[in-house]
């Protein structure tokens, strides 16, 4: 889904500007913005601008700060339920129910919503579409914020993606000398601008800083390293928490299953889950495919780079963002870019 | 917008009967709403049946769709929905969702010979793969069925067997890991009775079910020893499924996805891949 639009509008805002725009936004729809949570960077629903982590220089600021889970929540939650049932004797009734508020998401960086991009090609562009995420995607525009520069664990630039990179938001903001520049990347995002009060600008926004890159094996290498030992000897100290899967802006298995209510009332929820649980394969009797710890952790690797982006016709090689999280996160230290350097090594 | 795809149809048992030791068979018929999706579906297509407030597994439908507007599985009670689905009983309502998946290319079939492996309570969906050859016997060549259990008491479908045997040019040939006393056909693995029976690959294709170590002996044996092409081995693979609609993402081969690209498959797609369901 790519909206880049080589001839839109730009303007330069002052923060006052900006804290102004989005406390009208927030008066009429929610505005979900990084805000901290008992210290924690989070992207969470705000009341007005005050709240945002970034108008409050002594919690820090999010021009150099990722937020700590992505905001793949938003269209896809932790939990959801697909319908409700109703059981009275032998009578079953079925009720639907789907989202439908507006949302606005300011300060997405360019990592999370290049995420949102790579799973619409599953959830949208394959059918058949998936109809909760489709209706939270509808009613959510994107505000993207560059980062200034690429964080310790970032890796964005080796996977197609940069520190300010605005293809997959709706409007794109850089921070320059304190004030901002507005870039309007789809209708949607038009559609929030406030006409004529702000100042139009032919500026362009300054380079983000770049790390260096990495090379990431192309489609046609994962095949000849599936039999590996190196997929046995780095799972080694895998703990299969699963950790790095619920971080992932892009991971997306889910399970599902039918929850108690009340007496009679039912019902089925889909929930995260993730290939590196033990019993995510075990079929009815107790038979265990990918039993072992080398296989599951094999399988998150070749769903990122290979199976994923086949399956759902990408384009690309990766199915990853680069934002480092699995990295930060993983108890044991595995790398997903170490990996990819490792596969890249000669033999 | 979109229907949600995730939203069972409502059916009735009509009738529920065992089939062997905890096997049991549900015959449903779709109440309104749901009966138009299923008017047709094809030989090796499975769906979801909801025990609704346990949740829902994914089955082969057990019949073929040419037999009338109903829709069989056959279920082993193994898990905490299939036992739930063991204890409804005629006039109960269920969930299904479907039909879901690729299917037996029998008009590909025609003109051949076609013989059919089932194992246990694999046997489910190669019923329909039996049916359909019944019902167009002159299509096709020599049917020869080799039906398996780990023990006779688990062998699924044995009021029909008479019905499968009065066909012309057909044949099937019984056998069980663990014989009793009361046993007269073979025992032994399936795998067995294939050595000893060595079918000819000419103008042959085989339709396989059964656990994935069953298939991996199988196939082998096909390939290895009696010549057949992996392309000419067809086989239904069971996966753990939670959607079915190629989006939970647990039922990957490799690049492919049981649900959407399966669940049949030759052997020349399936490779060695297959050890990732073993």
């Amino acid at each position: 889904m790519s909206k880049f639009n080589a001839d839109q509008k730009r303007w330069l805002i002052s923060q006052a500007e900006l804290e102004a725009w989005l406390d009208g936004i927030s008066n009429a729809r929610t505005l979900i913005a990084p805000r901290r949570v008992s210290g924690i960077l989070l992207y969470r629903p705000v009341e007005n601008s005050r709240a945002i982590a970034c108008h409050n220089q002594s919690s820090g600021s999010i021009h150099t700060e990722r937020p700590v889970l992505s905001v793949k929540e938003f269209f896809f939650p932790p939990t959801e339920r697909l319908f409700a049932i109703n059981k009275t004797g032998q009578e079953i009734y079925l009720e639907e129910t789907f989202p439908d508020w507006e949302t606005v998401i300011f300060g997405v960086r360019p990592c999370d919503a290049h995420g949102v991009e790579l799973l619409d090609a599953l959830f949208l562009d394959t059918n058949p579409v998936d109809i909760f995420y489709a209706r939270r995607r509808r009613n959510t525009t994107l505000i993207g914020l560059a980062c200034r520069e690429i964080g310790p664990a970032c890796f964005c630039t080796s996977v197609g993606g940069a520190p300010d990179d605005a293809h997959s938001v709706d409007i794109m903001l850089y921070e320059t000398h304190g004030d901002y520049l507005v870039e309007s990347m789809t209708e949607k995002g038009r559609f929030l601008i406030p006409g004529g009060e702000w100042k139009e600008t032919t500026d362009r926004h300054q380079k983000s800083a770049y790390a260096g890159q990495f090379s990431v094996p192309d489609n046609g290498k994962w095949p000849e390293h599936f039999k590996d030992d190196y997929w046995t000897k780095i799972s080694e100290r895998c703990l299969s928490c699963r950790a790095c899967a619920y971080i992932c802006p892009t991971c997306r298995c889910f399970a599902v299953r039918d929850e108690l209510v009340k007496k009679g009332e039912f019902e089925r929820i889909r929930c995260w889950d993730s290939c590196a649980g033990e019993n995510y394969r075990r079929v009815a009797g107790g038979h265990k495919p990918r039993s072992e710890k080398g296989e599951r952790l094999r399988n998150r690797f070749y769903c990122k780079f290979y199976y994923y982006p086949e399956q759902y016709g990408l384009g690309t090689d990766s199915a990853c963002t680069g934002c480092g999280r699995c990295i930060e996160v993983c108890p044991a230290g595995v790398d997903i870019t170490e990996v990819l350097m490792d596969l890249e090594k000669p033999e | 917008m979109n229907q949600n795809p995730m939203i069972p149809s409502l059916g009735k048992l009509l009738e529920v009967r065992d089939l062997a030791t905890d096997i049991k068979l549900f015959r449903i018929k779709m109440l309104d709403g749901g009966s138009k999706a299923f008017h047709t579906f094809q030989p090796g297509q499975f769906a979801f049946v909801s025990a609704f407030g346990l949740g829902e597994a994914p089955f082969g439908i057990a019949n073929t769709s040419g037999r009338g507007p109903v829709i069989d599985f056959a279920i082993a009670r193994l898990g905490s929905v299939t036992t739930a689905l063991h204890e409804l009983g005629e006039g109960d309502i269920v969930g299904v969702r479907g039909p879901l998946g690729n299917w037996f290319p029998m008009k590909k079939f025609i003109g051949k010979n076609i013989l059919v492996l089932g194992g246990g309570i694999g046997g489910a969906p190669l019923r329909p793969v039996i049916q359909y050859v019944l019902d167009h016997r002159s299509d096709y060549g020599r049917l020869t069925i080799l039906w398996a259990a780990r023990r006779p008491d688990l062998l699924v479908f044995t009021d029909e067997y008479k019905e499968w045997c009065a066909a012309p040019d057909t044949s099937l040939h019984l056998t069980v890991d663990t014989a009793d006393e009361n046993w007269k056909h073979e025992s032994g693995l399936i795998t067995q009775l294939l050595e000893k029976m060595s079918p000819s690959p000419d103008n042959t294709v085989t339709i396989t079910c059964g656990p994935p170590i069953m298939i991996h002996f199988v196939t082998k044996m096909l390939q290895e020893k009696m010549g057949f092409a992996e392309k000419d081995n067809y086989v239904t693979l069971e996966a753990r499924m939670h959607c079915g609609l190629g989006k939970c993402g647990r039922c990957n081969l490799g690049e492919k996805l049981v649900c959407v690209d399966g669940p049949v498959f030759n052997m020349e797609e399936v490779g060695e891949l297959l050890e990732t369901f073993l």
